[in-house]
C-alpha cells in the first residue's frame, strides 16, 4: 500500500470555534493509481494534497506512507521520506526565476547528494524525454506557461518518485496546453507512476482512473 | 553545491542592481572607514615599539614638588645619565639626548659655492644612543661614529639633499665637511636610515653629545636645572623597573642638593607609553596622541561599521519577502534548513567579500590622501600585510552579524505558506527588529552630528574668543642678532604697511611649545616656597604692541643687561593677595635674579585655552629677545616680501622664517582640530550611510506594499496621505533616536569639554539643530521613494497575481 489515511482530521481555531479543514478522511492509494480530487473552492482539496505530501500537518488520525507511520515520524525523517518518494507539481509552476531550465531540473538532485556526472546524465535524460533540450539554457520567464509547466513536471519526475502530487497543474494554462499536460500525466501513469491531482475541471478529472469528491472537508 | 550557491548569489546580485549597489556601497564605505581608523589607531599606539629593546627601555621622568602643585617633566638634569651609568650595574644602557634643536649647516659644494641649510631636527646623542634604540646604519662605523667630538651622522634624507648621494654611494659621504652654525667644522662619519614615521625620535642629523657638552658646560654639569636633556635607559630585564626606581629614590641625594632632593623624584616611563600619555608631554620634536582619543577613534570605527552592517541586515531581511517563494520551492524539492542557511550565508558573504576587496583598494588610496593632506600631524600610514588580518576579522564580524541572522530568518519560512505568498510569522519579528536597528542606527548618526556641531562651536570659541591681547596681522620673525634689532626696527618702520615693531622672548600666548619657566618667591621666603611662573622678556614697545593693559604702574623705560624691573599679571598677585597698586614697588626673587615690580597688567591668556592663565612675569632684560614682532596695516604679499628683504639685508648669513601669530595660535589646538575634522567627516559619512539604508529600506517596503497603496488610492487616499502613511513609521524612529541620543551626547560632550579650562556651554538649540537636520534629511530620503509609489497608477498594482 502506497498511501493509507485513516480518520484524518485537521482544524483551525477561529474565535473559539473549531473550523474543520479535513473531517474524517479515509483513503487508500495503491501504486499505479491515477486519482483526481475534485470539489468546490475551500472544500479542502489542496489541504488534503499537502497532508499527503507531508508539507502540512494534521491534528488527528493516522497516515501510513509505504507502511511507515508518518504521524509518528520526526520532521527530519518525514522530509527524507517525501524527498525520496514524492514529486510535486504546482499550479503556478514555482520554478526558480534565477535558474535556467537545466539548473531548475538539477536542483532536487543537489539536495539528494547525487554525484555530478550522474546529475548530468539524469538531467540530460529528462530534457530528452520531454523534448526540451533546446530550452535548457533559457530562464523560466523566457518560456510560455505550458513550457514552464512541462519543466515543472520534469523537475517533479527527475528524482524518480513513486508518487506525483499535482495541485491544479493546468489552472494557469489554456485548454490546449492543459490537454498536453494531462496526456503527459496519462502517459506517465501508464509507465507506472502513481499520480494524485487536484482539479476543478471535469474534463481533466476524467483522465484519472478514480475521482474523489470533497465538500467542506469531507469525502462524498 | 557551492558553485550552485555562488551562481545564484551572483544572479541575484545582478538582478536587483539598486539594492545590491546600495549594499555594496554602504558596506565598502563602512569597512574602509573602519580599517583606515584602525590603521591610524594602530599606528599611533605603537610609537617606538619597533625598537628591539622597546619592552625594557624607559624614559626617565621627573616629578617636581612645588608648594602648591607638582610639575611633571620629561627632561632631567644633564649629569644624570652619566651618574646612572656609573652607579647602576643593573641598568644595561643609559643614553641621553639633547634636542632636536634648529641648527644651520653650511655645505661647500664646490670652491666658492657654499649653500646654507637650516634643519629643525638636529639631535645631540651620545655613543650609547644607537645601542639603546634601533638605528639602521647605511654607512660609517656604528661604534665610533658618535664618539668623536666633531662628527655628524646624516640621515638618508639629508645625505641625498646635501650631496646627492643615493644608496650606492652613501659610503662616499663619509669624510665630507659640514660647517655647523657658521663656525664649527664637522665631518660626516655615518649615514643612517630616516627614522620611522611612528617614532617620537624624529631627527635629520645626529651630532655627538660631547660636542653639545663642550659648548654648554654650565648646563651639562648642573644638577639643579632642568635643561632639556632627555634620559633613556634600558634595563637588563623588565621586572627590574620598580627595584631600580626605589633604588634611585635613595641614591639621588648623592648628587642633588638637599632642597632639590626633597623636591625632585625620578620615575621610569616605558618608551612605548610616551606617545599616548599626556602627563609628561612629548619629547621635543614629538607630539602626543592621547589614549582617550585613540579609544574614541576605535569606538567610532566600529560605530560606522555597525551603521553600514545595519543597512545590510535591513536590506537583506526586507528583501527576504521576495525570496520566500524560492525558499518554499527549495524546501519542497528537499532542501534542509541548514542547506538553505548555507546558501543565503554564501550569498551575503559574496557581497561582504566584494565590499572587502573594494575596501582594500580604497583604503590604500585613502591612506595616501591622509598622508599627503593631513597637515595637523605628520602621518606615514601604510597598508601592510598585518592589516589584511583586520580585514579578515571584519569580514568574519560582518558575516556573523549581518549574514547569518538574515539567513536564519529566510530559511525558517514554512514552505506552503511561502509558496502561497502568505505573510510569515517571522515577518512581524523582523519588522520589530528592523525598527530597533533603524533606531539604533540613527542614535549613532545623531551622536556624530550633534557632537560635530558642539565641537564646531568650541573650535569657533578657540579662534574667536577674546584673549586679552592683539593678534591680528602680527608677523613673528626671528631675531638672531640682538645688536641688529634696533636697525631692523628702524628700517621696518619706514615701510608703509608696517605700523609697529617690538622684540621679545615670545608673543603673549606661548606658541610653538616655547615657554620660559622660572620660579618666583619673596626675597625673605625660603627656596622651597618658590612657585612656578612663566617668564617673558619684552622690550619697551611690547605692552603697546600687543595691547596689554596696565592696571597700575608704568611700562619699562629701558632693557638692561642686568634686569631690574618686572611687570607682572593679575594671577601672580593672587599668590600674595595684593591689589595691583599694592604690588608696585615690591621686590620679587626669581631664578635669574631679583627686581622690583613697576607695573601690573590685566590678565591675558598666556596659555592656550585648554589651560588656565598662569602667573607671568615680564622682564626688562636684553637676553632671550629671540623674536621680532611686526604689526602690519594690511597683509598683502608685497608687504611680506618687503619684510623678508629687510630682514635678509639686516641679518646676513641667517635663514628667514616668518609665521603669522594667528596661525601659531591655531596650531596649539592641533588635537582638537583633528578631533573636529574627524567628527565632521564621520557625521557626514554616518548620515549618508544611514540615509542610504533608509532609501533602500523604503524602496523594498514600497515595493511590498504596492498593492496596499493601490487599494488606498482607489478608496480615495491622496498622494500626500499615502506619503505620510509610509514615511511616518520610520520618521517616528528617527525622532525617537533623537531622544535617546541627546542625553548620551550631552554626557559625552560634557566630559570632553571638561578637559578645557575655557569652554562653551552646550545649549539646547545645538542639539535641536542636529536633530532637525538629521530629521529633514531622513524625511527627504523616505519621501523620495514613497512619492514615486504614491503617484503610480493603482490599476497596475492591483492587476498583479
Amino acid at each position: 500500500m502506497l498511501v493509507e489515511l485513516n480518520n484524518i482530521f485537521k482544524w483551525v481555531q477561529q474565535g473559539g470555534q473549531r473550523i474543520f479543514l479535513l473531517k474524517d478522511i479515509n483513503l487508500k492509494v495503491e501504486e499505479g493509481e491515477f486519482i483526481s480530487i475534485m470539489g468546490p473552492s475551500g472544500s479542502g482539496k489542496s489541504t488534503l494534497l499537502n497532508v499527503m505530501g507531508m508539507l502540512d500537518t494534521f491534528d488527528e488520525g493516522e497516515y501510513d506512507f509505504l507502511d511507515e507511520p508518518v504521524h509518528k515520524l520526526k520532521e527530519k525523517h518525514r522530509a527524507n521520506l517525501y524527498k525520496q518518494y514524492i514529486g510535486f507539481v504546482f499550479q503556478a509552476y514555482h520554478l526558480i526565476d534565477e535558474l535556467t531550465v537545466y539548473e531548475n531540473l538539477e536542483m532536487p538532485l543537489l539536495y539528494k547528494k547525487i554525484s555530478g556526472s550522474e546529475r548530468k546524465s539524469l538531467v540530460a535524460d529528462m530534457l530528452d524525454r520531454f523534448n526540451i533540450v533546446g530550452k535548457k539554457d533559457l530562464f523560466p520567464t523566457q518560456l510560455s506557461g505550458g513550457q514552464q509547466q512541462l519543466v515543472g513536471v520534469a523537475r517533479a519526475l527527475i528524482g524518480k518518485p513513486k508518487l506525483i502530487l499535482a495541485d491544479e497543474p493546468t489552472g494557469n494554462l489554456n485548454s490546449k496546453q492543459g490537454e498536453d499536460i494531462m496526456k503527459l500525466f496519462q502517459k506517465l501513469n501508464n509507465e507506472g507512476v502513481t499520480i494524485i491531482q487536484v482539479t476543478h475541471s471535469e474534463k481533466n478529472a476524467e483522465y484519472g482512473k478514480r475521482i474523489i469528491n470533497l465538500l467542506d472537508g469531507r469525502m462524498v | 553545491m557551492l558553485k550552485n550557491h555562488l551562481k545564484i548569489a551572483w544572479r541575484n546580485l545582478i538582478k536587483d542592481k539598486t539594492s545590491s549597489l546600495i549594499n555594496l556601497l554602504g558596506l565598502t564605505v563602512g569597512i574602509t572607514v573602519c580599517i583606515v581608523i584602525l590603521i591610524f589607531v594602530q599606528y599611533e599606539s605603537t610609537f617606538d615599539a619597533y625598537h628591539e629593546n622597546s619592552d625594557r627601555t624607559f624614559r626617565v621622568v621627573q616629578h617636581n614638588q612645588l608648594p602648591n602643585q607638582v610639575l611633571y617633566w620629561n627632561t632631567t638634569a644633564y649629569p644624570l645619565a652619566e651618574a646612572l651609568r656609573n652607579d647602576f650595574p643593573e641598568i644595561d644602557k643609559v643614553t641621553q639626548v639633547a634636542g632636536p634643536f634648529t641648527r644651520t649647516f653650511q655645505i661647500e659644494l664646490a670652491l666658492d659655492k657654499k649653500v646654507l641649510f637650516e634643519e629643525p631636527d638636529v639631535m645631540f646623542v651620545d655613543a650609547f644612543y644607537s645601542q639603546t634604540f634601533d638605528v639602521e646604519w647605511l654607512a660609517g662605523n656604528e661604534t665610533t661614529a658618535l664618539t668623536g667630538m666633531n662628527s655628524i651622522v646624516l640621515t638618508e634624507r639629508l645625505a641625498q639633499r646635501y650631496f646627492g648621494f643615493d644608496a650606492s654611494s652613501y659610503q662616499s659621504a663619509i669624510g665630507q665637511p659640514i660647517l655647523l652654525q657658521g663656525k664649527d667644522p664637522l665631518t660626516v662619519t655615518g649615514v643612517v636610515k630616516n627614522p620611522r614615521g611612528n617614532s617620537d625620535h624624529q631627527y635629520g642629523a645626529l651630532v655627538p653629545y660631547e660636542f653639545f657638552k663642550k659648548n654648554n658646560p654650565y648646563f651639562s654639569g648642573n644638577w639643579s636645572g632642568n635643561y632639556q636633556g632627555t634620559t633613556y635607559l634600558a634595563l637588563n630585564a623588565i621586572d627590574q623597573k620598580t627595584g631600580v626606581e626605589s633604588k634611585i629614590a635613595n641614591w639621588k641625594s648623592k648628587y642633588l642638593n638637599p632642597q632639590d632632593n626633597q623636591r625632585i623624584s625620578y620615575y621610569l616611563q616605558p618608551i612605548t607609553e610616551i606617545h599616548n600619555e599626556t602627563l609628561y608631554g612629548p619629547s621635543p620634536g614629538g607630539y602626543i596622541m592621547p589614549k582617550g582619543i585613540l579609544k574614541m577613534a576605535a569606538v567610532v570605527a566600529f560605530f560606522i561599521l555597525f551603521i553600514a552592517l545595519i543597512n545590510f541586515v535591513n536590506l537583506v531581511t526586507a528583501r527576504s519577502h521576495a525570496r520566500s517563494k524560492e525558499v518554499g520551492v527549495r524546501k519542497v524539492m528537499g532542501s534542509s534548513r541548514m542547506q538553505l542557511i548555507a546558501q543565503f550565508v554564501w550569498e551575503n558573504c559574496l557581497i561582504i567579500l566584494l565590499a572587502a576587496i573594494l575596501s582594500i583598494a580604497l583604503t590604500q588610496g585613502l591612506l595616501e590622501v591622509l598622508n599627503n593632506n593631513l597637515t595637523i600631524i605628520d602621518l606615514n600610514l601604510k597598508f601592510k600585510g598585518i592589516h589584511l588580518l583586520f580585514v579578515a576579522l571584519l569580514i568574519v564580524l560582518a558575516t556573523v552579524v549581518a549574514a547569518i541572522y538574515p539567513a536564519m530568518v529566510l530559511s525558517g519560512y514554512q514552505p506552503i505558506r511561502a509558496l502561497k505568498n502568505k505573510a510569515q510569522n517571522t515577518q512581524n519579528l523582523t519588522g520589530e527588529l528592523r525598527k530597533t536597528l533603524v533606531t539604533f542606527q540613527f542614535v549613532l548618526v545623531q551622536l556624530f552630528v550633534i557632537a560635530a556641531i558642539i565641537l564646531a562651536f568650541q573650535m569657533d570659541y578657540f579662534s574667536t574668543s577674546e584673549l586679552g591681547f592683539n593678534r591680528q596681522a602680527v608677523v613673528i620673525t626671528e631675531n638672531p642678532n640682538q645688536e641688529k634689532a634696533t636697525v631692523f626696527r628702524e628700517k621696518l618702520l619706514t615701510e608703509v604697511d608696517v605700523s609697529k615693531v617690538s622684540f621679545g622672548s615670545g608673543p603673549p600666548m606661548a606658541v610653538n611649545g616655547i615657554q620660559l619657566g622660572t620660579n618666583y618667591r619673596l626675597p625673605e621666603q625660603a627656596e622651597t616656597e618658590a612657585l612656578d611662573a612663566e617668564m617673558k622678556i619684552g622690550d619697551i614697545h611690547y605692552l603697546d604692541f600687543f595691547g596689554l593693559e596696565l592696571l597700575a604702574g608704568r611700562n619699562f623705560t629701558k632693557n638692561k643687561e642686568t634686569f631690574d624691573e618686572f611687570i607682572v599679571n593679575e594671577t601672580l598677585l593672587k599668590s600674595y593677595g595684593w591689589t595691583p597698586s599694592e604690588a608696585l614697588g615690591k621686590t620679587i626673587q626669581i631664578n635669574e635674579g631679583q627686581a622690583t615690580i613697576v607695573g601690573v597688567v590685566r590678565d591675558f591668556h598666556n596659555n592656550s585655552l585648554q589651560y588656565e592663565i598662569s602667573p607671568c612675569i615680564i622682564l626688562n632684560w636684553t637676553y632671550f629677545m629671540q623674536n621680532g614682532f611686526i604689526q602690519l596695516r594690511n597683509t598683502n604679499p608685497k608687504s611680506l616680501e618687503n619684510i623678508k628683504d629687510t630682514w635678509q639685508a639686516t641679518y646676513t648669513n641667517s635663514i628667514y622664517k616668518r609665521q603669522f601669530f594667528d596661525d601659531a595660535i591655531a596650531k596649539e589646538y592641533a588635537v582638537e582640530r583633528l578631533t573636529f575634522a574627524g567628527f565632521g567627516t564621520f557625521s557626514v559619512l554616518s548620515i549618508s550611510l544611514g540615509c542610504l539604508g533608509l532609501f533602500g529600506l523604503m524602496s523594498f517596503i514600497v515595493a511590498q506594499k504596492r498593492k496596499e497603496i493601490g487599494i488606498r488610492k482607489v478608496l480615495g487616499a491622496s498622494v500626500l496621505e499615502n506619503i505620510v502613511f509610509f514615511s511616518k513609521k520610520y520618521i517616528r524612529l528617527v525622532a525617537l533616536s533623537f531622544l535617546i541620543a541627546t542625553p548620551l551626547v550631552y554626557y559625552g560632550m560634557d566630559q570632553w569639554l571638561e578637559t578645557f579650562t575655557y569652554r562653551i556651554q552646550p545649549s539646547i538649540w545645538m542639539f535641536l539643530f542636529g536633530g532637525v537636520v538629521t530629521f529633514l534629511i531622513a524625511l527627504a530620503t523616505c519621501s523620495f521613494q514613497s512619492i514615486k509609489a504614491a503617484r503610480a497608477n493603482p490599476i497596475h498594482a492591483l492587476k498583479e497575481e
